[in-house]
């Protein structure tokens, strides 16, 4: 049988591919399914008063509902999509990138590079990544705060506070617009790839096919094309896609505990939790405070997750 | 010297470099920020980093070498480390490394319980589902094991508190109850070891034991489904990979039984690759471990971070933290190291034969 045909065969890769459909469509038709606040654009939409601290229930003007300090879980929800799809993507690829590059190049070169390179890989597999969470975000304040500028964290929807008497230089505006979390995540995300890369190369480097391919007069690149990357981007396909789902989980645990990550779903969570575990709350009772954002990311986790695997199970080149 | 000890001594060894080159890439890192800014980290009790003057900062910078070349500022601030002093926390008022160990058996606690439910219950799982897969305990086992992984911890702990807490009042968050911390306070209640199971028995308090244990019962089931799940799965397929070697079928043939077959030849096997991938986990389930302990409000290691998050900016607290949880990291998978060793008979072997 034909890969794609191998693929669609199989009744959980289609759900997968539903699923995902359904995500990008809501991704890419966020402005139409929910309009912005022309006068407080925003992922977070108020449609009440900002005073009134009880969460109402859907109704024609918030489709699920509102939280506490009636934000729009609807709104939120949807615009969350957009933000859960482009985060996952860009941290997956970014990490992809990056240990391609570091576990090549190190392979590339043998010897005591490749084993001080891929040792300080290995030593990256013991950094939990909480504390670089933690770490890169103290990082930004200490020097902003170096710089003269005023920094604390924990705003209930801008994540964090800067504030400068002076205009700041561009390097620092550059500083305050990247999102800790995703660096972090990229930062510690590519060591299996960079092993996987590492590998590949210096099993190509001594095999036969290789020297033949060179002594039939093909270049590095013609190598690299036609040997390293179909051998290496079959395996990289399939953690590419569970990292896209398990990095948006991450991402919305931190900004659940309030560490920081720009996750609307972890935020929804995280302003209604009081209304289901604080005095007086009740799962059932307020289910549009919690159902709605816990939906959605398991939803994505598990799509990516059965993505993974239906990729896993497709590119095996020893079932074809 | 025995070979144990030996191998032992040269893990440890091993950890040990481990901590290095990982502080040193650390400090690579930290190296970004301007030098006004990591002398932050130097600053002592009683000086608000509002009140800290321009001249002050410079005193830091050229005390503590903090514009020379990279090693050499790595060396001062290793040997700061070495020496016990890990600067001063000024949203906790305490030194770090105080605040940190103070914490410690708390969060002990904690991966202790989750350790002894999830690493029996994963590989005992895993083997019997794998050892006859398709059938009702297998089909029960993997949807259990899907619904495990794909529920992040911090929902399953808000449905958990939802029922167990806020409906049933069952069980509770937070560490211990108010009336203990109360006894802890004006000594009635000996804190010995800081691991509250152990101590409310040391000092026969059987209703503060059955107190504790209902505050530790939902974090350690929250952290122990997603892990145990992950521990099963490998298990799972490493033993249905096993199952129909030569070593089983030979045995079968002699007439060996297959509870034996299952124990003996089977599981022995399949422990090694199951530990070894638990022990490159280390840094997940520590991280889980955190995680659980911010959500369920436990006043143990991670508290120091989320002090240093909340609102001013702690630079030492999470710069101390990272150190510290790398340290915990690397313990762990120590001990698992050794753990393998001990039990699994191929690198016994490897040990024993020079």
């Amino acid at each position: 049988m034909r890969r794609p045909t191998r693929f669609l065969s199989r009744w959980p890769n289609r759900f997968a591919l539903g699923l995902l459909a359904v995500f990008v469509v809501v991704a890419a038709a966020a402005p139409a399914l929910s309009p912005m606040d022309p006068k407080e654009p925003g992922v977070f939409k108020r449609v009440g008063r900002v005073t009134d601290l009880n969460p109402h229930p859907p109704d024609d003007k918030a489709l699920l509902g509102t939280l506490p300090g009636q934000v729009d879980v609807f709104h939120a929800l949807v615009w969350g999509t957009r933000g859960a799809l482009a985060f996952g993507v860009v941290v997956a690829l970014g990490a992809l990138l990056l240990g391609a590059i570091v576990g090549a190049v190190a392979g590339y070169a043998g010897g005591p590079v490749n084993n001080l390179l891929m040792r300080t890989t290995d030593a990256f597999l013991a950094f939990p990544l909480i504390a670089a969470v933690a770490l890169v975000q103290q990082m930004v304040a200490m020097t902003i705060q170096s710089m003269g500028g005023t920094y604390w964290f924990h705003s209930p929807f801008a994540g964090m506070n800067i504030y400068f008497d002076f205009t700041p230089p561009l390097w620092t505006r550059f500083l305050m617009s990247v999102d800790p979390v995703m660096i972090c995540l990229i930062l510690l995300l590519w060591v299996p790839y960079a092993r996987l890369f590492n590998t590949q190369v210096l099993t190509l480097k001594r095999s036969d096919f290789v020297r033949a391919a060179y002594s039939l007069g093909g270049g590095p690149a013609w190598v690299i094309r036609r040997h390293l990357l179909p051998n290496a981007l079959r395996p990289a396909l399939v953690m590419v896609a569970t990292d896209i789902g398990a990095v948006v989980i991450l991402q919305a645990t931190f900004t659940f505990i309030g560490l920081g990550g720009n996750s609307a779903w972890g935020k929804l969570l995280s302003i209604g939790r009081d209304w289901v575990i604080g005095p007086g709350g009740d799962l059932l009772r307020y289910w549009w405070v919690f159902v709605p954002a816990t939906l959605a990311v398991i939803l994505f986790g598990v799509t990516w997750n059965m993505l993974g695997d239906g990729l896993h199970d497709a590119l095996d080149p020893r079932r074809s | 010297m025995p070979p144990l000890l030996q191998f032992t001594l040269r893990r440890f060894a091993y950890a040990v470099a481990s901590l290095i080159l990982i502080t040193m890439v650390l400090y690579a890192g930290f190296m970004l920020t301007p030098p006004e800014a990591r002398a932050m980290l130097y600053v002592p009790k009683g000086r608000g980093a509002e009140r800290v003057g321009e001249n002050f900062i410079q005193r830091i910078i050229q005390e503590k070498h903090l514009d020379d070349p990279y090693l050499v500022q790595y060396f001062y601030w290793a040997r700061d480390l070495a020496r016990g002093s890990w600067g001063y926390s000024p949203t906790l008022n305490e030194d770090v490394l105080a605040a940190l160990l103070r914490r410690t058996p708390a969060t002990l606690e904690l991966a202790f319980y989750s350790l002894l439910l999830l690493v029996p219950l994963g590989l005992a799982s895993g083997l019997i589902a794998g050892w006859h897969p398709r059938r009702w305990f297998d089909r029960s086992f993997r949807s259990l094991a899907f619904l495990g992984t794909a529920i992040p911890p911090f929902i399953l702990s808000l449905v958990l508190l939802a029922i167990f807490y806020v409906r049933l009042g069952w069980f509770a968050p937070s560490r211990s109850d108010l009336a203990l911390e109360v006894e802890i306070s004006k000594g009635t209640f000996h804190a010995f070891t800081g691991i509250l199971t152990l101590d409310s028995l040391l000092n026969g308090r059987l209703d503060a034991f059955a107190s504790t244990l209902r505050h530790l019962a939902l974090p350690v089931v929250t952290l122990a489904l997603y892990h145990w799940a992950v521990l099963g799965r490998i298990t799972r397929s490493s033993v249905a990979g096993e199952r129909h070697k030569e070593h089983v079928v030979a045995a079968r043939a002699r007439g060996v039984r297959e509870p034996q077959l299952m124990r003996r030849h089977t599981f022995r096997a399949v422990l090694g690759p199951s530990l070894t991938l638990a022990g490159l986990a280390a840094a997940a389930l520590v991280t889980g471990i955190f995680v659980v302990e911010i959500i369920y409000d436990i006043n143990g290691v991670s508290r120091v971070i989320v002090s240093a998050m909340s609102f001013e900016p702690d630079p030492p607290a999470a710069l101390g933290f990272t150190v510290y949880s790398v340290i915990m990291v690397l313990g762990l998978m120590f001990v698992l190291d050794v753990a393998l060793a001990v039990f699994d008979p191929r690198i016994r072997d490897e040990i024993f034969s020079p």
